[in-house]
C-alpha cells in the first residue's frame, strides 16, 4: 500500500511511528512505512506535529474538497538535490524548451491514437478521420511549431477534436459537446477535472521522488502552479490512465450517472459513493503492470510516470533523445 | 568533491555509478534491494544501536583494538570492498590510529573463505592515492556510457540506465 485515500471526516495524527485517523467509527492505525502519499479527501484536522512528522518520512499529502476539487499539496522537504541538474533544466528552458515541449505534445498524440485505435478495431468507424488526423497533420503541425504557443494552438486542436469525438467511444447517452472546467456542467466534465487532477498529483508525488525541479516546465507556462513540471509529465498520460478509466466507468456501466453525481443547476459533480468507484478504477489502473521492453523488467504505469522523469534528466544530462511515455516500450 | 568509500567502491564496480553518485543523483531502488541490504546490516551484525562509526565523511561498521571491519552483503565485487576498506585504513592512519582491515560477507559465492584480511602498505597507499587522483578526474568529466555488467539488474541506477 503506497497511497492512502482518506474519505471520512476526521482527524489525523501521529501516534508513536504510526499515523492514526479518527473518524466517526473509531481509530485506523495505519503502519508510516507503508504510505508514500496522503490523499484527503474530505474535512480533516491535522498538526504541526505530524506534519513534521510525515516531512521527516518524505510522505506528500494531496488534498482535495468535499466536492472533488483538489485545492493543494503539502510538500515536505526535497530529499534528492542535485545543484548540476537544476542548471542544466534552467538551461534547457532557455534552449531546448520547445524541444521538449514538442516531445510531449507527440506523446499526447500517440497516446490518443493508440487508445482510439483499440476502438476503431472493434468497429467504431466514426473516429477514421480523427486517427488519421492525429497520424498526420497533426503530427506535421508539432514539426512545424516554432513556438511554444504555435505549440499550445495544436495541443488544444488535439483535445479538442478528441473531445468531439468521445460521444463515437462511449455507449450510454451523455451531454458532452465541450470541455468546461470550472465548474464541470456534466458527468462527463466532472470525471475529466477529477481524472486529471488525480494524475497531476499522482506525478507530483513521482517526480518528488527524482532530483528534477518542479517547478520548472517546458510547455506549461512556469507561474502556472508551484509543480509546472508535473502538469507538463502528467499529460503524456491523461488518455492512457484518466480517459481510459472513464470510457470503461461508462461503457460497462460501473458508474451510474442518475446515482453517482451531484448535478445541481450550474455544475455537476461525482459524489461520493462516485468519487470511490472513480477511484478504485483509476488505481488499478494506475498499478497494472507491463512488461516494460528495454528494462526487461514488469513495471507499472504509475512507476512510467517517474521514469519519464528519469528519461527527461537523461536528456539533460547526457543529451540522450528520448520518446515520454507510449506503447513501444511495451513488450 | 570530497571522496568517500562508497565511491571508491563504485569505482571499482561500475565508473558510471560513480560518476552518477558523485555529482549527487541518487536515485531509489525501485526492487528494494537497498533497504533489504540496509535491514540485513542491522540484523546480522548491528544488533547494538549506533555500532556504526561516523568520522569525517567515512563511516566505519566497527572499530576494534587491533581491526577495522567492513561487513558486506556478498562477496561479489572483493576488490571494490577492499580498496574501501583500505581507503578507511588510510583515513584512519591520518588521524593517528593505526589498524588492519577485516572484511567479513555474509554470503560466500566467489571464495571459500568469509573473511579477508587486508593491510594498509606502502604499495597499497600509494595505488590508493593513485585511484583517487582517477576518480576525481572521472566525476569532473563526462559521464560514461551505460555497459552492461553482472550488477546492473541490482543497481539503484538500472532503470535510468536502460530506459
Ligand atoms: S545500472 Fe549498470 S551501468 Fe548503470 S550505473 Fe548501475 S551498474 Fe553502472
Amino acid at each position: 500500500m503506497k497511497t492512502k485515500y482518506l474519505m471520512s471526516m476526521g482527524t489525523l495524527s501521529r501516534k508513536d511511528n504510526s499515523l492514526d485517523f479518527k473518524n466517526e467509527k473509531g481509530h485506523n492505525y495505519i503502519p508510516i512505512t507503508e504510505i508514500r502519499e496522503i490523499y484527503l479527501m474530505n474535512e480533516i484536522s491535522l498538526n504541526t506535529k505530524l506534519l513534521s512528522f510525515l516531512s521527516q518520512n518524505n510522505i506528500i499529502v494531496h488534498y482535495f474538497d468535499y466536492y472533488g476539487f483538489y485545492r493543494g499539496t503539502f510538500f515536505p522537504k526535497e530529499h534528492y538535490i542535485s545543484g548540476k541538474l537544476l542548471l542544466k533544466q534552467i538551461n534547457a528552458y532557455e534552449n531546448k524548451g520547445i524541444l521538449i515541449a514538442k516531445k510531449i505534445v507527440l506523446a499526447i498524440s500517440i497516446n490518443i491514437y493508440n487508445t482510439l485505435y483499440h476502438y476503431y478495431r472493434h468497429g467504431n468507424n466514426e473516429i477514421y478521420d480523427y486517427l488519421n488526423y492525429l497520424k498526420d497533420d497533426c503530427k506535421n503541425k508539432i514539426e512545424k511549431s516554432k513556438t511554444i504557443n504555435n505549440l499550445l494552438a495544436v495541443e488544444g486542436e488535439i483535445w479538442q477534436l478528441f473531445y468531439k469525438n468521445i460521444k463515437y467511444i462511449i455507449n450510454q447517452n451523455i451531454d458532452f459537446s465541450r470541455r468546461v472546467k470550472r465548474p464541470p456542467d456534466n458527468p462527463m466534465n466532472a470525471m475529466i477535472s477529477f481524472g486529471n487532477s488525480l494524475l497531476y498529483t499522482k506525478t507530483i508525488t513521482q517526480i518528488y521522488h527524482t532530483h528534477l525541479n518542479q517547478s520548472i516546465s517546458y510547455l506549461h507556462e512556469l507561474s502556472k502552479s508551484r509543480f509546472s513540471l508535473s502538469l507538463d509529465l502528467s499529460e503524456a498520460f491523461k488518455p492512457i490512465i484518466v480517459f481510459k478509466t472513464i470510457f470503461d466507468l461508462i461503457n460497462n456501466k460501473k458508474i451510474n450517472l442518475k446515482e453517482h453525481f451531484n448535478k445541481k443547476v450550474n455544475y455537476c459533480v461525482l459524489n461520493e459513493k462516485g468519487k470511490e468507484i472513480f477511484l478504485i478504477n483509476f488505481e488499478k489502473r494506475l498499478d497494472n503492470k507491463f512488461d516494460h521492453k528495454s528494462l526487461k523488467r514488469k513495471i507499472s504505469y504509475n512507476s512510467a510516470i517517474k521514469y519519464d522523469g528519469y528519461k527527461l534528466i537523461k536528456f539533460l544530462l547526457e543529451e540522450k533523445d528520448f520518446m515520454f511515455f507510449n506503447d513501444k516500450e511495451k513488450k | 568533491m570530497d571522496i568517500n568509500g562508497t565511491l571508491i567502491n563504485y569505482y571499482f564496480h561500475c565508473k558510471r555509478q560513480c560518476w552518477l553518485h558523485a555529482n549527487r543523483i541518487n536515485l531509489e531502488n525501485e526492487f528494494e534491494l537497498v533497504d533489504i541490504g540496509k535491514a540485513m546490516h542491522e540484523i546480522k551484525f548491528n544488533n547494538k544501536k549506533n555500532s556504526e562509526i561516523k568520522i569525517d565523511n567515512i563511516s566505519i561498521d566497527k572499530l576494534t583494538n587491533d581491526y577495522v571491519i567492513e561487513y558486506k552483503k556478498s562477496d561479489a565485487d572483493i576488490e571494490a570492498a577492499k580498496w574501501q576498506l583500505l581507503f578507511y585504513l588510510k583515513v584512519l592512519k591520518e588521524k593517528g590510529i593505526d589498524r588492519t582491515g577485516k572484511l567479513i560477507f555474509a554470503e560466500k559465492n566467489k571464495q571459500s573463505k568469509k573473511t579477508i584480511v587486508v593491510k594498509l602498505d606502502k604499495e597499497n597507499e600509494n595505488e590508493l592515492l593513485n585511484i583517487m587522483k582517477n576518480i576525481n578526474e572521472l566525476i569532473k568529466g563526462d559521464i560514461p556510457e551505460v555497459k552492461l555488467i553482472k550488477g546492473c539488474k541490482k543497481c539503484a541506477f538500472y532503470e535510468y540506465c536502460f530506459l
